[in-house]
C-alpha cells in the first residue's frame, strides 16, 4: 500500500515554505543574532553578559518568573477544585460551568486589561466601594504594580488549567475511592494518597503550559504599563520595537532566555511525573 | 456522597462568579454615562451608536476579518497536503510535521513577532512588506491548532482503510483523499477554522510588533479608545466579547455533535 512516490513530495512543498520562512528561519537567526554584537559583526558573548548583569534585565527575569510561577501555582490549586468539582457533578450546573470556561478562556489580551482597568483601576469600581465601605485593601489597591497585576494573571490562568485538567479527572477510577472510604479512610486523605499522585502527570503537564502562558503574555501588561515594567516579554519587545534605536542582539539573548526558561519548566515537569509515572506501574 | 455533590456546586458556582464579575461590571459600564460612583447613573446607548455609525469602527471589523480569512485557508490546505504526504507515501514524515507544528504553541505570539521582524525588516522586496510579514506570523501562530484539529478527524475516520479501498476500487490516492477523506473531515476542519478565527480576532502583540498601530484589527481599535474615552472603549470591548463568545458558542455546538457521531460510529 505504500508504495514510495516521489512525485509525491511535492504537495510537501508549502508546508516547507511557509514554515521555513515564517517559523524555522526567524527562531534561527533571533539565537544567531543573540551571538552577534548590536554594533559591528562578529561572534561575541556581550549580549548575555549585558542581560545577566544590567539590573533592568535581571529585574525582568526575576520578575517575569515570580509572577509566572505564582499565577500558575494560584491557576493550578484553584483548577485542581474546579475540575474536581466537574467530575463530582456533571449535571447542569457542571455543563453552564464547562460553557463559561471555554467563553471566558478567549477572554484575554487587550479587552481583560480594560475591564480590570474599570473593575480595580486607580478610578475603579471596587476602589470606589472599598473606598466607601472603609476596607483598606480595596481602597488601596494599585493595579499598575506587577503584585497587583498578578490578579489579572490568576484570572486568565483560571479557565486554561481549569480545561486542561479536566481530562486528567476521568483517570480516577470510581472504585478507588470506594474502596478508601470502605477502608476508613476520609476523602481529604484519599485525594492527598491516592487522587493527587495518580493525578500528578496531568497537573505537571498543565503546570508546564500555564507558565509558559504566563512568561509569554504580553498584551495585557503593555495595555495597562506599556514599557514602564521589567517583565522578559516587554523588554524584548522593547529591544525591537518603538525604542530611537533597535538592539536585535540583545532582544535575541532575552528571547532566547525566554526559551530556555520555558524548556527548562517543560524538563522539569516532565521528569516529576515520570516519577509518579513509574510509581504507578510498579504498584 | 450527595453532600460532595452539593459542595461540588456551590463551588463551581463561586468559579463562575467570579469569572464572569469583570465581563459583567464592563457590560454595565457601556450601558450608563456615568459611574464614578457606587451605582451607575444616566442610562444611554449612546456610546454603542457611536461605534455603530461611525465608520472607523465598521472597517475594523471588515479588516480583522480579511485577516483571518486568508491564513486560515493557506495554513488548512498546507497542513492537508502535508498530512497527506505523510499519511499515504511517508509516514515518517508524520513525527517531524508534528514537531513543526507545536513549536508556535511554545513560542507564542511575542518570540515569533519579534523574530519574524529582525529578520525580514530590512529586506527590500515582498518578503519586506509588513502585511506579508503579519500573514506568515498568523499561518504559523494558528498551526497547532489546525493541526491537531485536523489530525483529530483523520484519526476517528479511519483513512488507511478508505484509502486502500478506494484504491483497490480505482480511484488515485491524490483522488481519494481530497474528495473521500477531506469532505468527511469537513467538520473537524471547521471547528479548528473557528479557532483560529478567535486567535486571531483576539491577537494585538502580533499586529502591533509587525504593522505598528496604524493598521488598525480590533484590538488596536480597543486599544486607543481606552486612552481617550472608557464609555466607547466598553462598548467596543462587549461587541468584541460578543463576537468571541458567539465564535466559542459555535465550536462548542459543532464539538458536541461531532463527539456525538463519533460515540455512535465507535
Amino acid at each position: 500500500m505504500k508504495k514510495k512516490n516521489w512525485i509525491y513530495l511535492t504537495a510537501l512543498l508549502p508546508f516547507v515554505v511557509v514554515t521555513c520562512l515564517y517559523e524555522l528561519l526567524p527562531l534561527v537567526m533571533v539565537v544567531v543574532n543573540s551571538f552577534e554584537p548590536d554594533v559591528g559583526t562578529g561572534f561575541t558573548l556581550e549580549n548575555y553578559e549585558t542581560v545577566f548583569t544590567k539590573l533592568l534585565y535581571q529585574k525582568a527575569i526575576i520578575n517575569s518568573i515570580k509572577i509566572s510561577l505564582i499565577s500558575s501555582l494560584a491557576g493550578i490549586v484553584i483548577a485542581f477544585f474546579g475540575a474536581r468539582a466537574i467530575h463530582q457533578e456533571k449535571g447542569k450546573v457542571g455543563r453552564f460551568f464547562m460553557m463559561i470556561l471555554n467563553m471566558v478562556s478567549n477572554f484575554a489580551g487587550i479587552p481583560l486589561a480594560f475591564a480590570y482597568m474599570i473593575l480595580l483601576g486607580n478610578a475603579g469600581l471596587m476602589v470606589h466601594i472599598g473606598q466607601t465601605l472603609g476596607i483598606e485593601t480595596l481602597a488601596n489597591y494599585n493595579l499598575y504594580t506587577s503584585n497587583g497585576m498578578s490578579m489579572i494573571y490568576v484570572y486568565f490562568q483560571i479557565p486554561l488549567a481549569t480545561l486542561l485538567l479536566i481530562p486528567a479527572f476521568d483517570g480516577i477510577r470510581k472504585e478507588w475511592k470506594e474502596a478508601a472510604i470502605l477502608l476508613g479512610s476520609r476523602e481529604g486523605y484519599f485525594w492527598r494518597k491516592v487522587g493527587i499522585p495518580a493525578l500528578m502527570p496531568g497537573i505537571m503537564g498543565t503546570f508546564s503550559v500555564l507558565f509558559a502562558n504566563a512568561l509569554a503574555a504580553y498584551a495585557t501588561v503593555y495595555a495597562l504599563m506599556m514599557n514602564n515594567i521589567s517583565l522578559l516579554p516587554v523588554q524584548i519587545a522593547g529591544s525591537y520595537v518603538g525604542e530611537v534605536k533597535t538592539k536585535p542582539g540583545l532582544g535575541g539573548a532575552l528571547s532566547v532566555v525566554m526559551m530556555i526558561l520555558m524548556v527548562l519548566m517543560i524538563g522539569f515537569t516532565n521528569k516529576v511525573s515520570a516519577r509518579f509515572q513509574r510509581g504507578r506501574e510498579k504498584s | 456522597m450527595k453532600k460532595g455533590r452539593t459542595s461540588a456546586r456551590v463551588l463551581m458556582s463561586v468559579i463562575i462568579i467570579y469569572l464572569l464579575i469583570p465581563l459583567a461590571i464592563t457590560f454595565i459600564y457601556s450601558l450608563f454615562e456615568k459611574w464614578t460612583g457606587i451605582l451607575p447613573e444616566n442610562f444611554s446607548l449612546i456610546s454603542y451608536e457611536t461605534i455603530f455609525t461611525g465608520r472607523e469602527f465598521l472597517l475594523c471589523i471588515a479588516r480583522t476579518m480579511v485577516l483571518c480569512l486568508l491564513p486560515i485557508l493557506i495554513t488548512t490546505v498546507m497542513i492537508l497536503l502535508a498530512l497527506f504526504v505523510s499519511t499515504v507515501c511517508f509516514p515518517g514524515l508524520e513525527k517531524y510535521i508534528q514537531i513543526v507544528c507545536m513549536i508556535p504553541y511554545t513560542i507564542q505570539g511575542i518570540i515569533l513577532s519579534v523574530s519574524i521582524l529582525s529578520l525580514y525588516v530590512s529586506n527590500d522586496g515582498i518578503l519586506g512588506n509588513r502585511l506579508v510579514m503579519l500573514f506568515g506570523a498568523y499561518c504559523i501562530i494558528i498551526m497547532p491548532y489546525i493541526y491537531q484539529g485536523i489530525r483529530n478527524g483523520m484519526r476517528a475516520v479511519n483513512v488507511t482503510m478508505l484509502l486502500e479501498a478506494a484504491e483497490m476500487l480505482g480511484a488515485s490516492r491524490f483522488y481519494t483523499y481530497f474528495r473521500i477523506v477531506v469532505p468527511n473531515i469537513l467538520s473537524s476542519i471547521v471547528i479548528s477554522a473557528l479557532l483560529a478565527v478567535g486567535i486571531i480576532f483576539g491577537d494585538y502583540v502580533l499586529v502591533r510588533n509587525l504593522c505598528g498601530t496604524s493598521f488598525q484589527n480590533m484590538q488596536i481599535y480597543l486599544y486607543q479608545a481606552m486612552k481617550s474615552d472608557s464609555t466607547k472603549s466598553s462598548a467596543v470591548f462587549v461587541v468584541i466579547m460578543l463576537i468571541t463568545f458567539l465564535i466559542t458558542a459555535i465550536v462548542l455546538k459543532m464539538q458536541g455533535k461531532e463527539n456525538q457521531r463519533n460515540g455512535e460510529r465507535g
